[in-house]
């Protein structure tokens, strides 16, 4: 019985080993990734037996070493490494074609083309919007110009870093209180993508309801959405440096902050041109755009104090 | 606060449930939010009652074969897991 199950499990695990070489289970240590960020291993220039980077040499890519594993002389592994070695770069060239079906990458790379500059002035207005006078942004034959050269640009690059480190200053504030736990940070992190989503999703039904003909896209609206974090991180550092009052002071002036912000920033792209610049227009639908905007402008300081009064005791 | 992704999801299914079972006869033309009563003048805007009268039948339209589908998997995934 032995040698019957053996030898066909020895054939069977050759042909496996054939098919697919990637899955085979070695008992010497599995050559891992040198850099844990490339996802294949970079087989390209075809140099033979010596495929797999034992070490990382400071150009990125390891070539053969001297002192090869043994089991990479056999040929059949040759032909494997050849064979998984064109499949990962078939599957690569695959994801970059079509990876712009799914994901608008040349859209989002307009919104993070910032520099600091931007950067400073961008968080400086989102603290202190008052003496702003020009709201408008600028346009380039028809393109918008990107959020380096105009500060009333939205980009993305704020938002997604304030969301980050909103997510490890509630670490830092649950870990002040013994509260702390991995899983929780993966709780906080979801928990606020969803709210986020959710006020995105709400925004766009009301603007569809209230049939605005407006240049805001979904993304737009996402980079104003992810604003408010910057208020929420103010407000939870200083209640952890100065307890509550603090937290109250500092969030209930980023409140206000954010509140006039946005009206001034979407009173531009929801309003009709004319009812804008400030004149009082009569009519029910600019009186329904001006209602929408003060409630889309409103929603936010209720988020903020929503996704943070629970981390400051 | 354990608003989580996944129970936005299943809110998500509920709410478009909830909208592809409202029926067309029997309730949406009592209360006046049929299909065909809801045609105004063709040059002007379309109110917010149009527009969501509008939604609710392509919702209807749409998004019923989806439906049976993802609930289907909601159910499977819901009796498997809890």
């Amino acid at each position: 019985m032995q040698p019957g199950p053996g030898g066909g499990g020895a054939a069977a695990g050759s042909a496996r080993h054939r098919k697919w070489p990637m899955k085979r289970r070695v008992p010497v240590a599995e050559p891992s990734l040198a850099d844990p960020h490339q996802l294949f291993h970079d087989t390209s220039s075809a140099h033979g037996p010596g495929g797999y980077p034992v070490h990382r040499t400071p150009g990125g890519l390891g070539y053969a070493s001297p002192s090869q594993p043994a089991f990479l002389a056999d040929p059949v592994s040759n032909m494997a490494v050849a064979y998984g070695s064109s499949l990962a770069a078939h599957g690569k060239e695959l994801v970059d074609r079509n990876i712009d079906r799914f994901i608008p990458v040349t859209k989002l790379k307009y919104y993070f083309a910032v520099d600091t500059v931007y950067v400073g002035k961008k968080l400086g207005l989102l603290v202190f919007p008052y003496l702003h006078q020009d709201w408008e942004v600028q346009y380039q034959q028809d393109v918008p110009v990107a959020p380096r050269f105009d500060i009333n640009a939205p980009d993305l690059y704020i938002p997604a870093m304030a969301f980050i480190t909103y997510i490890l200053v509630a670490g830092l504030a649950l870990g002040t209180q013994d509260r702390f736990s991995p899983d929780l940070l993966g709780l906080q992190a979801s928990s606020a993508l969803a709210w986020l989503t959710v006020e995105v999703l709400a925004i766009l039904l009301s603007l569809y309801l209230v049939t605005v003909n407006t240049d805001l896209t979904t993304i737009d609206l996402l980079a104003f959405s992810g604003y408010k974090y910057v208020g929420m991180i103010g407000g939870v550092v200083t209640g952890l440096l100065f307890g509550r009052t603090g937290y109250y002071l500092v969030l209930g002036w980023c409140c206000v902050a954010i509140f006039v912000f946005m009206i001034r920033t979407l009173r531009l792209k929801i309003l009709s041109e004319v009812a804008a610049e400030g004149v009082l227009v009569r009519g029910a639908r600019n009186q329904l755009r001006m209602y929408l905007t003060m409630a889309i402008a409103a929603a936010q300081p209720l988020f903020m104090y929503w996704l943070t009064f629970h981390l400051v005791r | 606060m354990a608003f989580t992704l996944y129970s936005l999801l299943q809110a998500a299914l509920l709410c478009v449930n909830a909208i592809a079972v409202l029926h067309e006869e029997r309730f949406l033309k009592n209360i006046g939010w049929g299909t065909d009563q809801g045609i105004g003048g063709f040059g002007e805007e379309p109110g917010i009652k149009s527009q969501l009268m509008n939604l609710i039948r392509s919702v209807r339209t749409v998004m019923r074969v989806p439906l049976i589908i993802v609930n289907s998997i909601a159910i499977v995934l819901l009796l498997l897991f809890g």
